[in-house]
């Protein structure tokens, strides 16, 4: 299978399977790499990098939600350079494409930031993280800025709710694909009984963002990758049905690793059957190519391509 | 780290705040040391979403004992998936001879597994509960350990020879602002102290931790120069290292 997430052109990017982790969820490489294949994914994105080394926030970070969770951990960072040296090595040695997720906030720092990425061999793509407090004037600022220095194919990730000037903008300025889209933004007390603001996971995420996947995979003429609240492979194929070329999984990479390979498998036609009658600790992604001899279980397991 | 699965197979009361939960485990979890914990998963479901941290309180070769608040609700025979082990083993000095643990409006559960270990190897233990720590009830810990009950606002009696006399010291504080409570703990001791050296005083950090494998950032302290993860580098941070 091959899937192009990026517009036709030199640099068009094609992977192998239309599932990858959403910026956030996956560290800057490999941290998963003892927990699933990385190798069944499409790609790997990064954790959002920022040209300086931001800060972890202050006070509480993690607020528990019915079926979900709150997120607010000021996307803290090393600064992009140490990232790069901490992990170049690592990315040289990804299985699949890299998509390195860069936090916008000023146009000096992006164009600092995409410079730098374009340099480096194992980047196969950048992806924006725009701000849903952006004009549609500043968008095309920022996202012209990151066109500008790099031929590598451009990720527009899109905040929750964005109305179609801001999405012409960022396609207008170049934006090669669209995310969409980024985790919706709540308010919600803590244990204490403080407002805490931050970004939203769990599965109720799913119908907000695949509405708004629906309405813009009819409405541009740039690939959609969908994202928010994806837990199963037919949430995936929601989302693939609605129009999306590809989708990023998010906060269930967190809570069982498993499934988003189990989701990579499964949208990328390689679905595994589990035996008959198996325990679930007789069965696991990947049993039928690394362990069934050792486990003298032949018939158990069939990879359908 | 592995996710493996593991049965319950006795639910035990502690005392009157906690449970014990007897667990038959994967091997490779039975290698875990004081300081390293488990994130569990209990339910099929997302509610509870994230994954619990479970600490453990003793570990042998067919099992390991977690232990919990009394209102946790958990079935002998009930099979939970397993992430571990998070974070290192605590690092005590080679000449340690006296250490004190201190739990500040928590229960001490992150530091008990510690005790018998540390008094097979001869170290004085002295346990120190204060404010809500004093409701947990001290019956099933060895004897041999000291056991002091403060006061809400850390004070408690002869809190500078307490001080003096420790090696090394490990503290647990309420989970909800970490960082404020350590540094409340920080100042205390530099005023109990005329200095505070390194690898003297271990904040034990507990934030929430969703991923447990340093890919989610949400568990990242300011350290010195530095960003720490607290579930790779964690839980018992050096406080002379931390920005507080």
């Amino acid at each position: 299978m091959a899937v192009r997430i990026t517009r036709p052109g030199k640099n068009t990017l094609v992977i192998d399977t239309p599932v990858m982790p959403a910026a956030g969820v996956f560290g800057f490489g490999d941290q998963y790499r003892d927990l699933l294949k990385i190798d069944k994914l499409g790609a790997v994105v990064t954790n959002p990098v920022s040209y300086a080394a931001r800060s972890p926030a202050s006070g509480v970070r993690i607020v528990p939600l019915a079926a979900g969770v709150l997120v607010h951990n000021g996307l803290p960072n090393p600064g992009l350079r140490k990232v790069i040296s901490q992990n170049r090595a690592t990315w040289e040695r990804l299985p699949v494409p890299l998509i390195v997720h860069v936090i916008v906030n000023n146009v000096e720092e992006v164009t600092k930031s995409i410079r730098l990425l374009d340099e480096q061999e194992a980047v196969a793509g950048l992806e924006l993280g725009l701000s849903e407090e952006m004009s549609a004037a500043e968008v095309q600022w920022y996202v012209q800025a990151a066109t500008e220095q790099t031929e590598k194919p451009i990720l527009v990730r899109l905040p929750f709710g964005v109305d179609m000037e801001y999405v012409h903008a960022a396609i207008d300025a170049g934006a090669d694909s669209l995310v969409v889209c980024a985790p919706p933004r709540g308010t919600a007390r803590d244990r204490a009984g403080r407002l805490v603001t931050g970004r939203l996971y769990g599965p109720m995420i799913k119908p907000l963002a695949l509405r708004m996947v629906g309405q813009l995979a009819r409405m541009v003429n740039v690939p959609v990758i969908g994202a928010g609240g994806i837990h199963s492979p037919e949430d995936g194929r929601d989302f693939l049905e609605a129009g999306a070329v590809a989708v990023q999984v998010d906060s269930v990479v967190w809570v069982d690793p498993k499934m988003l390979e189990i989701i990579a498998r499964d949208l990328g036609g390689l679905v595994l059957t589990q035996p008959s009658g198996a325990l679930p600790d007789e069965w696991f992604p990947g049993m039928g190519e690394t362990q069934r001899g050792e486990a003298g279980h032949d018939d158990t397991t069939r990879k359908r391509s | 780290m592995r996710e493996t699965q593991a049965i319950i197979e006795r639910v035990s009361r502690a005392n009157d705040t906690h449970q014990h939960v007897h667990l038959t485990v994967d091997e490779s979890l039975t290698q875990l040391r004081a300081g390293q914990s488990l994130l569990a998963r209990t339910t099929q479901t997302w509610d509870p979403y994230l994954r619990e941290q479970w600490w453990p309180v003793s570990v042998s070769s067919g099992g390991i004992v977690v232990e919990q608040p009394a209102t946790a609700r958990v079935e002998p025979g009930q099979v939970v998936s397993l992430f571990g082990v998070i974070g290192q083993p605590y690092r005590y000095r080679r000449t340690l001879r006296n250490v004190l643990l201190i739990a500040h409006n928590t229960a001490p559960t992150p530091l008990i597994m510690a005790i018998p270990q540390l008094l097979s190897n001869t170290v004085s233990v002295t346990l120190l509960l204060l404010g809500a720590a004093k409701d947990y009830g001290t019956q099933h810990l060895p004897a041999e350990l000291e056991i002091i009950q403060g006061e809400d606002d850390l004070q408690w009696p002869g809190r500078v020879t307490t001080v003096g006399w420790a090696d090394q010291v490990f503290a647990v504080v309420d989970d909800d602002d970490e960082l404020a409570h350590f540094a409340a703990l920080w100042a205390l001791f530099r005023e109990l102290r005329a200095d505070i050296p390194a690898n003297y005083l271990f904040g034990v950090f507990r934030p929430a931790l969703p991923c447990g494998i340093g890919a989610c950032g949400s568990c990242i302290i300011r350290t010195k120069g530095d960003q720490t993860l607290v579930c790779g580098s964690g839980p018992a941070i050096d406080l002379t290292t931390v920005s507080l």
